[in-house]
């Protein structure tokens, strides 16, 4: 790895990044301030009188409506959270490769004394750094603005959640990365990519009524994230961290091994 | 020796489309070598084939003697690269560029703080804030900066005005005697003429010429100016060898080109009138260029009869 292209590879990504970090941190703010004045009876009593099927769709499969992690799941981390960091990590991950030959700026890098495989280790470490930094600052600041209104998260569920949130996020990222060592144009890699969690997104939404419609089946990254069951004092199932764990290391790896054979300009 | 730049059998295709065929060509050590060609003969598709930025769809680029790999490192941190038209990163400025490629390097930029000097650049200034000329400046300080063995520069004056012209031969200049190899892709022929030994012509990702820059003048046109005492016809100059480009400017003046060794030819038969004027000059390597782009049925003769087109000289081999 060089410290040099991960250094910079970060600092490009820094304004962007204090943006996200500062709407994860106002977005996890305002749902905790949020909870105590929507959960209770009152809550509860709302969301037994939802259809059954609409719960199904809204994931209500695997957690309760009416806990504060069925609360977290549906109106925040569920698909909310989804959408930020995974535009975080998918900008990122498309201009790690792509992005920057497009540009350009790869050739400047590649002129220097500096193994591709070093830079696409850079440039996984820090897909690594910001997802933990996004992961840290979602759950980080649910625990730190908690018990202000009630809502308390323990430290096993902090690193929990901020683990398996950044496999997720590792998993998802890892995805872009890998087209964007293929494909030519960082903005062609980003929408693949988004496109690929989106429809496992619609997947799993529609999959919780209609089996026909699950065609990811036990590989859909998205059903296999269940913050709300760990909020709620649950655990995670080992199949989601091995899902996550794999499709990590497999396309990281094959992103720097791609990117190590192509043409760069 | 071996070369220190060599191309053996270069071969880079674009999918169908052609980028170099059959590049061959060999620079030794402490020469200066100058790759001519107009845009898309492939100029510059060879330079990242040298660099390891492209991977030659057949044959061999190799540096030192070695064969340059997709992932040849080692082998770049004896090569300082220019290229015409650097990408940069817009938001940052041009000391964290030099920052940045020095801690590629791993090695203190000894000679950036002359070449800032010399070129008269602002490092603080970021880069979407500088102008073509500027970002050329900065090209050239973190291409020479390490002072490398290896210089491999495209088009590095493109966008320079005169003056930084100027101060950068003169840098090319001294790192040349301090024994660095230069690979000169261009295709501003008086750079060349001024710098290099040796030239090799790109046309259509082939090599259509190489020999040394003195060869090349020599073999040279010949641009031709002749007044007589009396008016002449064109015909006059029928079956001359070598005579191209015959131009009447008035009954008694003509302008031609003289192609390859027929001067002598070309004097007797001037001879046989009474010459009041008569201007030989040598050709510029640009026009001695622009022979290589030229078929050889588009020579012709303006304002008078067709003189026989001379065969050699400037023609590709």
């Amino acid at each position: 790895m060089s410290w040099t292209v991960l250094r910079a590879s970060l600092w490009q990504r820094r304004t962007s990044l204090a943006w996200y970090v500062s709407g994860l941190l106002f977005y996890s703010w305002i749902m905790v301030w949020y909870w105590p004045n929507i959960g209770g009876e009152e809550y509860q009593k709302l969301v037994e009188s939802l259809p059954p099927e609409m719960l199904k769709m809204l994931g209500g499969t695997q957690v309760s409506f009416g806990t504060i992690g069925g609360f977290f799941q549906i109106e925040y981390l569920g698909l909310m959270w989804m959408l930020i960091v995974f535009s975080a990590v998918f900008i990122y991950a498309s201009r790690a490769f792509a992005g920057e030959i497009a540009d350009g700026t790869m050739e400047l890098t590649l002129a220097q004394p500096v193994s591709r495989v070093r830079v696409g280790a850079s440039r996984v470490v820090g897909l690594v750094a910001i997802s933990a930094l996004l992961a840290l600052a979602t759950f980080g600041s649910i625990q730190a603005f908690g018990p202000a209104y009630g809502v308390k998260l323990g430290a096993e569920a902090l690193w929990t959640l901020t683990a398996l949130g950044t496999l997720f996020m590792l998993a998802a990222g890892g995805i872009c990365m890998l087209i964007s060592a293929a494909v030519r144009g960082g903005g062609k890699a980003g929408g693949i990519a988004a496109g690929i969690v989106a429809l496992m997104w619609v997947s799993d939404f529609v999959a919780n009524v209609s089996d026909v419609a699950d065609f990811f089946g036990p590989v859909n990254l998205v059903s296999a994230w269940q913050p709300g069951v760990v909020m709620d004092g649950g655990q995670v199932k080992p199949e989601a961290w091995w899902l996550y764990g794999l499709v990590a290391l497999l396309t990281l790896a094959g992103s720097v091994a791609v990117f190590s054979r192509r043409d760069a300009a | 020796m071996a070369g220190i730049i060599e191309c053996v059998g270069l071969t880079k295709y674009y999918g169908k489309t052609r980028g170099v065929e059959g590049l061959s060509l060999e620079v030794p050590e402490g020469s200066v070598y100058g790759f001519l060609g107009p845009n898309g003969a492939g100029k510059t598709t060879t330079i990242r084939c040298l660099l390891g930025v492209l991977r030659p769809t057949a044959g061999e680029a190799r540096l030192f003697g070695q064969r340059v790999t997709l992932d040849g490192s080692t082998l770049r941190r004896r090569v300082g690269y220019v290229p015409g038209e650097i990408r940069l990163f817009e938001k940052e400025t041009g000391r964290w560029h030099i920052d940045y490629v020095a801690g590629l390097r791993g090695a203190r930029p000894v000679a950036s703080d002359d070449l800032i000097a010399r070129l008269d650049f602002d490092p603080s200034r970021r880069v979407k804030e500088l102008s073509k000329g500027n970002k050329q400046k900065l090209a050239l300080i973190l291409g020479l900066m390490h002072a490398p063995e290896v210089l491999i520069l495209d088009e590095p004056t493109s966008g320079l005005d005169p003056l930084n012209q100027e101060t950068v031969f003169s840098i090319i200049e001294e790192r040349v005697r301090d024994g660095a190899t230069v690979f000169l892709s261009s295709h501003v022929l008086s750079e060349v003429e001024r710098i290099c030994d040796r030239v090799g012509i790109i046309r259509q990702g082939r090599l259509a010429a190489e020999e040394s820059v003195r060869d090349l003048l020599d073999k040279r046109l010949r641009e031709l100016v002749v007044s007589f005492a009396e008016p002449v016809d064109a015909a006059f100059f029928d079956g001359v060898p070598g005579l191209a480009n015959l131009e009447q400017r008035s009954p008694s003046t003509f302008v031609a080109r003289v192609k390859g060794d027929h001067l002598d030819d070309v004097v007797k038969r001037l001879a046989t009138k009474r010459v009041v004027d008569l201007s030989i000059q040598h050709a510029s390597l640009e026009e001695v260029f622009m022979e290589f782009y030229r078929s050889e049925d588009s020579v012709e003769v303006t304002g008078g009869e067709a003189a026989t087109p001379g065969s050699e000289g400037g023609e590709p081999r």
